[in-house]
């Protein structure tokens, strides 16, 4: 590696605070996500009114489905935006210049992470007070979300990267990203449910450990492969 | 020399998948309790094998492109992906007609359908992807990081994907020689699963050295149920009477008593099971492997010339305009 790792996390860093503030003056991905979360939550809680009055485990895995097809799909929305802004606007190619592609990589992730736990925030309160979800394992929900949310980002952000150099990008995002999505979804959504139920800690922990080891791999996958996307 | 080799072999691959056919359908022996439907297996699993392998050589080229820059690796890479697109439909397809007609269910979401079914969807993404870009050498590079990356994520299917049902149609012990299904020890008044049907003990009867058990066994979905009574010889300590699963044709067999205890272990039986033993079907079973292996080797050949070629085609005439 060319640039010794105290300079490629300042590098990082810096990519990460102009993607930060760049969104913060738009806040086009921001608004997307949020808007898209909160219809999708009201619109549960008004045609299943039902949902948060029952409490048995099928109504807990219904639940923590909902939850999660409003995050994915509310997420492949807005995380694609970071990479496609820099085609849209002409400022790949400076960017390029300005910072070794694992400096990119990191400084994106790190960006698509933090929108995404904004989501997660805004969507669980959206969730717990319109559809009346009661979650019985603080704790572990809260941990689930983020392990899911590190996943969403791990496997998806060398994915925007990818098609930011494609023709139809947003409908592509979804395509290309879901069929990876399929292991940590069906994971979390089960992990979630009993977190919802209230399980221990010690029946989570399968859930959390498949999670993590799914994000260390996509992890060190885009790592490795991020420099091919970045200079095709 | 190479050309004749080569013909040689094309030739040898039509008369191989011709035997292979042949014995599918007149030499090996009918599958005990399925009928002509059983005889889907000789072509249902080596294409399930083929879609597997082709992926993974897909992967394999598309590293090959990434590290040597070439594109004929590339053309291998889009060939393997586009032969193993073609056998995952039909392995899906052969698969869903035989569950139709022994299990009474096309589609089931069980572990390896789904697996098959996110295979399937890789594909179509990774030729969605190939088609929206549009110069060759960005199309080429993307393709292959997509088609690695989503080697890196298909592993974990085989973990999580049986833990989404705790039913599985596919009886590895009915024709794998040498693997085994365990089934599950209960005692009186316990609950458990065997597949996708939930069952029960209510009562253990002896008569003389005869075990009777009567089990409540529901449907999935808990719609309807009924009571089995199979039996088990503790002189001869094996099962004696294996009633047939409603509607399906699975038997559900008493395998273990151990009376000081109370537990008892029941489990499923596929109709067919020990068959692979028969030699007949095992070495058709094999040939056939082995016929879908060369084909998928041939398709790739001829498929990455093809493309090959056709590049090169469209290159010369860019050049002429």
């Amino acid at each position: 590696m060319p640039f010794p790792l105290p300079m490629l996390f300042s590098a990082a860093w810096s990519v990460f605070v102009k993607d930060l503030l760049s969104e913060l003056r738009t806040r086009y991905a921001l608004n997307a996500m949020l808007l898209f979360a909160a219809s999708t939550a009201v619109a549960v809680s008004l045609g299943a009114q039902f949902l948060g009055t029952r409490r048995d485990d099928e109504t807990f895995l219904l639940q923590s489905a909902l939850l999660w097809i409003a995050l994915l799909f509310a997420a492949l929305n807005g995380l694609s935006r970071s990479f496609v802004q820099e085609e849209e606007t002409r400022t790949a190619l400076a960017l390029r210049l300005a910072a070794p592609p694992i400096a990119v990589y990191l400084g994106k992730l790190l960006f698509n992470l933090v929108l995404l736990l904004m989501l997660d925030v805004v969507t669980s309160l959206l969730f717990i007070i319109f559809v009346r979800v009661q979650v019985d394992n603080i704790g572990l929900f809260i941990t689930l979300l983020a392990a899911g949310s590190l996943c969403l980002t791990t496997a998806t952000t060398i994915l925007a990267a990818i098609i930011a150099r494609a023709s139809f990008k947003s409908a592509l995002f979804a395509v290309v990203a879901f069929p990876l999505l399929m292991p940590p979804l069906i994971i979390v959504i089960q992990g979630t449910a009993l977190a919802l139920a209230g399980a221990p800690w010690a029946d989570g922990l399968m859930h959390l450990r498949t999670l993590l080891s799914y994000a260390v791999a996509t992890f060190v996958a885009s790592l490795l492969l991020f420099g091919f996307v970045w200079e095709a | 020399m190479v050309r004749r080799i080569s013909q040689m072999a094309k030739l040898l691959i039509g008369v191989w998948m011709a035997g292979v056919i042949f014995a599918m359908f007149l030499i090996i022996p009918q599958y005990e309790g399925l009928g002509d439907a059983g005889r889907i297996i000789i072509m249902h699993v080596p294409t399930a094998w083929v879609s597997v392998l082709a992926f993974a050589v897909s992967a394999f080229y598309s590293g090959m492109y990434l590290w040597r820059r070439r594109p004929s690796d590339d053309d291998r890479a889009v060939a393997a992906a586009e032969c193993g697109f073609l056998f995952t439909v039909l392995a899906t397809v052969t698969g869903a007609i035989f569950s139709q007609v022994v299990w009474g269910i096309y589609w089931n979401w069980d572990p390896r359908q789904t697996s098959i079914f996110v295979l399937l969807l890789i594909y179509a993404a990774f030729f969605a992807l190939r088609a929206a870009i549009d110069p060759m050498e960005r199309r080429r590079r993307l393709g292959a990081v997509y088609s690695l990356f989503a080697f890196v994520t298909v592993p974990f299917l085989v973990f999580i994907a049986p833990r989404l049902a705790d039913s599985t149609l596919h009886p590895n012990c009915a024709f794998l020689p040498g693997s085994q299904c365990d089934g599950i020890v209960l005692s009186e008044g316990r609950i458990g699963l065997l597949g996708d049907r939930k069952i029960r003990l209510l009562a253990l009867n002896q008569q003389g050295d005869i075990i009777t058990a009567a089990v409540e066994v529901s449907e999935p979905g808990l719609t309807s149920s009924a009571i089995l009574e199979p039996t088990f010889s503790l002189a001869e300590g094996r099962s004696l009477d294996e009633p047939h699963f409603p509607a399906v044709r699975f038997r559900l067999a008493l395998e273990q008593v151990d009376l000081t205890t109370g537990n008892v272990r029941l489990n499923m039986h596929a109709p067919g099971t020990g068959t692979i033993d028969n030699p007949r079907t095992f070495f058709t079973f094999m040939a056939s492997n082995l016929g879908f292996t060369m084909l998928f080797v041939w398709m790739l050949q001829m498929r990455s010339t093809l493309l090959g070629v056709s590049w090169k085609l469209e290159e010369r005439e860019g050049a002429l305009i």
